[in-house]
């Protein structure tokens, strides 16, 4: 190993930085759209904790919102597929319901809630 | 003929490092993409005992013969595997020739050439834009294995040119 090996660690390793630290900036959602066969029917604010109710294909879907993440309490479907996934809160992440058409989308335009 | 006759040996032992990887469980499954490359040792020594188009031809054919193997030919990972070889081969000829790095360099070079060869692909090909969120872990991975690979292909230079060239 030289000097241009060493060179060239440092400049990946500080690439790969700011790669990560990129990544963790951009990955803030703030609000959450939740749509019942692609129709917007609920917009959430993420920096309330509160649970919310809508009707899907199968019944109600219950959905709570805790430190700025987000998650499917209750809802009626063969496997639970939706509540076992868990919390989300990184923009671009979805949460999707298809036995009851519902698909929770956290998107990444940030601007529009800050300017309202 | 005596070149044509190692050249074979080595496409032989890259084939077997490739099937030995495979069968590791070291990092399955966490990150996609993620691996030793130990089947890059080959390429890098072949780039500096042979030429680059002995390079090349090794390389291919070993995508060729590993896809025969184990993951089909013409499937998505023998693509991805293509185009990461493609790129490392080019890469590492380059980083050898205008950079002043030692083995490890080019072999770190030749791993970040082969991640990024991946991603391009999986983009191009399958329009899974996400992938990209894997680079950085692929970036810092890169660098241990890189040097991991430059050390043995170090060493296996060291023991063909003292060993087997006085044949």
């Amino acid at each position: 190993m030289n000097k241009n090996d060493i060179k060239l660690i440092i400049i990946v390793l500080f690439i790969t930085v700011m790669l990560f630290s990129l990544s963790l900036f951009q990955k803030k959602a703030s609000i959450a759209n939740v749509y019942h066969e692609n129709d917007l029917i609920l917009e959430i604010d993420l920096s309330i904790n509160k649970t919310y109710e809508v009707d899907g294909d199968n019944g109600k879907v219950v959905i709570e919102v805790l430190n700025n993440q987000i998650r499917v309490v209750e809802e009626n479907s063969p496997y639970h597929l939706c509540s076992k996934q868990g919390f989300i809160g990184n923009s671009g992440q979805s949460i999707i319901c298809l036995p009851n058409k519902i698909i929770i989308e956290l998107p990444n335009n940030e601007l529009d809630t800050e300017v309202s | 003929m005596k070149k044509f006759t190692r050249l074979s040996m080595l496409l032989a032992l890259s084939v077997a490092l490739n099937v030995i990887e495979a069968s590791l469980p070291l990092f399955n499954g966490y990150i996609p993409g993620l691996k030793l490359g130990l089947a890059n040792i080959v390429t890098l020594f072949i780039i500096y005992k042979f030429s680059l188009k002995d390079a090349f031809y090794v390389g291919i054919l070993r995508v060729f013969l590993v896809g025969i193997l184990r993951t089909g030919l013409f499937s998505t990972t023998f693509f991805f595997s293509l185009s990461g070889v493609l790129l490392s081969i080019a890469c590492m000829y380059l980083a050898k020739n205008l950079f002043k790095l030692s083995i490890i360099g080019v072999s770190i070079i030749g791993s970040i050439a082969h991640s990024i060869g991946q991603i391009i692909t999986s983009i191009l090909l399958l329009q899974m834009t996400s992938m990209i969120y894997y680079l950085p872990w692929l970036l810092l991975f890169s660098i241990p294995t890189g040097i991991l690979v430059g050390i043995i292909c170090k060493q296996l230079v060291k023991f063909y040119d003292e060993v087997l060239s006085f044949e």
